[in-house]
């Protein structure tokens, strides 16, 4: 395989380059007939990339043989690390290589990387691979229900409030709103963690299809190189995906490459780290997205009340229905008995990106002095003693709601 | 502004008197060459020379002329010892080394001769220290015998390419690969390290070749760590020889413009690691 590459077409390889170091210590180098696939997957083959070069995005691309192509053309699994630094300073690359040449001839154990530069100066690298099965992730991105589209920058937008370090998201979509929530493992200190959610409506996708309600979680780290590639080269960013459990795929496409990450999604929230993609249906999961499947037009006639939720299965609502989000920690207290939880917040407050729904426990405080200042009955029992605390609700109201007891 | 803090009297006890109205333009150029503590100062008429020495196969040379200085008196033909180069430094540095315009370390060194440490007055915005550096026998810096008669291979380089290059050169190899050819591929640095080998050439054409003059093909190789250091000297020139001897020796020489714009050298030479015979 020799293919040769020029001007900015250099600097997207390294980009991609760049992209896929961020999901594997590998990368695999698949020239094609169809053109040149660079591959990456994690160690936990939870998280796969895919970068194609059409020929057309070479100057030139030609395939050794008519054997090689069809036997298949060698394919190559070098180290990351011996690659990236090559393409490490991209804006050293712009200011200084006119022209790259990559190729891997039978027979030979190297892929020679040549850089001609300004000046006269030639840098050759010649780094050494195994020769490997070809590494393909199978995933049928047109059979999944739920599909996203939306600029690069509206997902890196979304992706810029988590932190660096946060390494699980949520994405949940509904047929009225798209959002994304950070996602922690330890149930047991919800208290000490900041939640962090935001959601969109539907208009600001360039494309939106909810086939399903549905929950997915996922590791952003693997998907922050790939936004950045689109970002850097102002492309759309695709998202298909289904029912938690399945894996979801993000693609970017233009005339000369397509680039893909697929990522193994959640089966359930009490499943510990991402796992492989299982059969197992998660719990039936109950979030703004449910909620939000009511009529919007009951909760702007009605005050806004609370509504009693009893367990996970089931969702009661009451007569003035309204629209109901909690943190999946408050899912891990209902399970518990007789547990009910109640929290209610106006859609407009759901809306609104960065709102953090605040934690049971702190709310309910808060919000058991106010109703007591306010000499609200019942808030009280028969027997004059207080009822358990009401998780946070908010009215613009002047009559609080009754409190549910715990 | 000269130190005044001393009667012109007192100047006939030193052999050695050097005053620099900046010490940085001493300092800057020594830095080119601490990879070790101790170093050989030599003085002559024609100025100071400071050597450094590693495990005898690498020697560093830093010339800053007479001319440089705006006192230089020297007593005797040659004035040698040897001095631990980082307390120097530490001492030319006292200041804290920070660059306000306008601001400098005015420098006076004294030497009154064998046996006594070296004496530095240091000023800066009317303070002033003076540094007493304990000196020591000079050994006799090695004589690589490289003379132009027996060089074989000679380029010149601006900085800025070979800068670029071995700031990019592959660490993880034990040795860096010079060849010189007057055919291709003319001036070639290779690496071998673990991912592979690397190979940077010089096309003679090249604009960043200000000189080249190959008479037989080269190859030499020579051990990375001892190269290492001379990237310090890389930095801060503008200019760089590559030459090598008939015996596969180096030698690196660095054209240094310091803060006044004047010239001083910096020179590398290195043995070559094993004979490499040339297919």
């Amino acid at each position: 395989m020799n293919c040769v590459l020029e001007g900015n077409s250099i600097k997207a390889f390294g980009k991609a380059i760049h992209a896929l170091s961020r999901v594997g210590d590998e990368l695999w180098l698949d020239p094609m007939v169809k053109g040149l696939a660079l591959r990456s997957v994690n160690s936990a083959h939870s998280a796969y990339a895919c970068f194609l070069f059409s020929p057309l995005f070479f100057q030139q691309y030609s395939l050794d043989s008519v054997r090689e192509q069809d036997s298949g053309p060698i394919k190559c699994k070098l180290v990351m690390k011996s690659v990236l630094p090559l393409f490490r300073c991209s804006t050293s690359i712009e200011r200084s290589v006119k022209q790259c040449q990559i190729s891997v001839s039978t027979g030979s154990d190297r892929v020679v990387v040549q850089f001609f530069c300004r000046h006269g100066i030639t840098k050759t690298y010649n780094v050494r691979f195994l020769e490997s099965e070809a590494l393909q992730a199978v995933f049928a991105s047109h059979l999944c229900p739920n599909v996203l589209k939306a600029p690069a920058r509206l997902l890196g937008n979304m992706v810029m409030h988590f932190h660096a370090s946060q390494e699980e998201v949520t994405l949940s979509m509904s047929a009225l709103r798209v959002s994304l929530r950070n996602y922690n493992e330890g149930r047991n200190d919800h208290m000490k963690m900041m939640h962090t959610e935001m959601s969109l409506h539907p208009d600001e996708f360039d494309y939106f299809q909810a086939g399903v309600d549905s929950d997915i979680t996922f590791c952003l780290k693997e998907l922050r190189g790939l936004l950045c590639f689109a970002e850097s080269h102002c492309l759309p960013v695709s998202v298909h995906f289904g029912a938690p459990g399945k894996p979801v795929c993000f693609s970017v496409e233009d005339m000369v490459l397509e680039a893909t990450v697929v990522l193994a999604t959640l089966a359930d929230f009490e499943s510990r780290g991402p796992s492989q993609p299982t059969e197992t249906p998660a719990p039936t999961t109950h979030s703004c997205a449910d909620a939000a499947a009511l009529p919007v037009g009951i909760h702007e006639t009605q005050s806004n009340n609370l509504q009693v939720l009893p367990d996970v299965t089931e969702l009661v609502e009451s007569s003035q229905g309204s629209p109901i989000t909690y943190p999946p920690v408050l899912m891990q207290l209902q399970c518990q008995g007789d547990n009910l939880a109640e929290l209610c917040v106006p859609a407009e407050a759901c809306a609104c990106a960065g709102m953090t729904p605040p934690s049971s426990m702190i709310c309910s405080l808060l919000f058991k002095a106010l109703s007591s200042e306010l000499g609200d009955d019942d808030d009280y029992d028969d027997g004059g003693a207080p009822r358990l605390p009401v998780l946070a609700y908010f009215s613009d109201e002047e009559d609080y709601p009754r409190s549910p007891s715990l | 502004m000269p130190l005044s803090t001393q009667s012109q009297g007192d100047d006939d006890q030193y052999v050695l008197v050097a005053s620099l109205d900046n010490a940085r333009n001493l300092s800057n150029i020594l830095k080119a060459i601490t990879f070790k503590d101790h170093a050989i100062f030599t003085a002559t008429t024609n100025g100071l020379k400071v050597t450094v020495e590693d495990s005898k196969c690498l020697q560093a040379n830093a010339f800053i002329q007479a001319e440089i200085f705006q006192e230089f008196t020297i007593r005797e033909d040659l004035v040698a010892f040897q001095i631990n180069l980082t307390v120097l430094l530490d001492c030319l540095n006292i200041f804290g080394g920070t660059t306000t315009p306008g601001v400098s370390t005015a420098l006076r060194m004294c030497y009154r001769g064998y046996g006594y440490p070296l004496t530095l007055f240091l000023e800066e915005g009317g303070v002033v220290t003076v540094c007493k550096i304990n000196t020591q026998e000079p050994e006799e810096p090695i004589d690589f015998e490289f003379c132009s008669t027996n060089v074989t291979n000679k380029v010149i380089l601006q900085s800025e390419s070979l800068k670029e290059a071995f700031s990019e050169l592959d660490m993880t190899s034990e040795v860096l690969q010079i060849t010189m050819s007057p055919s291709q591929p003319y001036f070639r640095l290779s690496t071998f390290g673990n991912a592979g080998n690397a190979h940077y050439d010089y096309s003679k054409d090249s604009d960043m070749m200000e000189l080249f003059k190959c008479t037989e093909t080269q190859t030499n190789r020579y051990k990375m760590s001892l190269l290492k250091p001379s990237t310090k000297a890389l930095a801060l020139s503008c200019k760089v020889s590559v030459r090598t001897d008939n015996r596969g020796f180096l030698s690196l020489q660095y054209l240094v413009r310091n803060d006044d714009g004047q010239i001083c050298f910096v020179e590398y030479y290195c043995c070559p690691d094993e004979e490499v015979e040339e297919n």
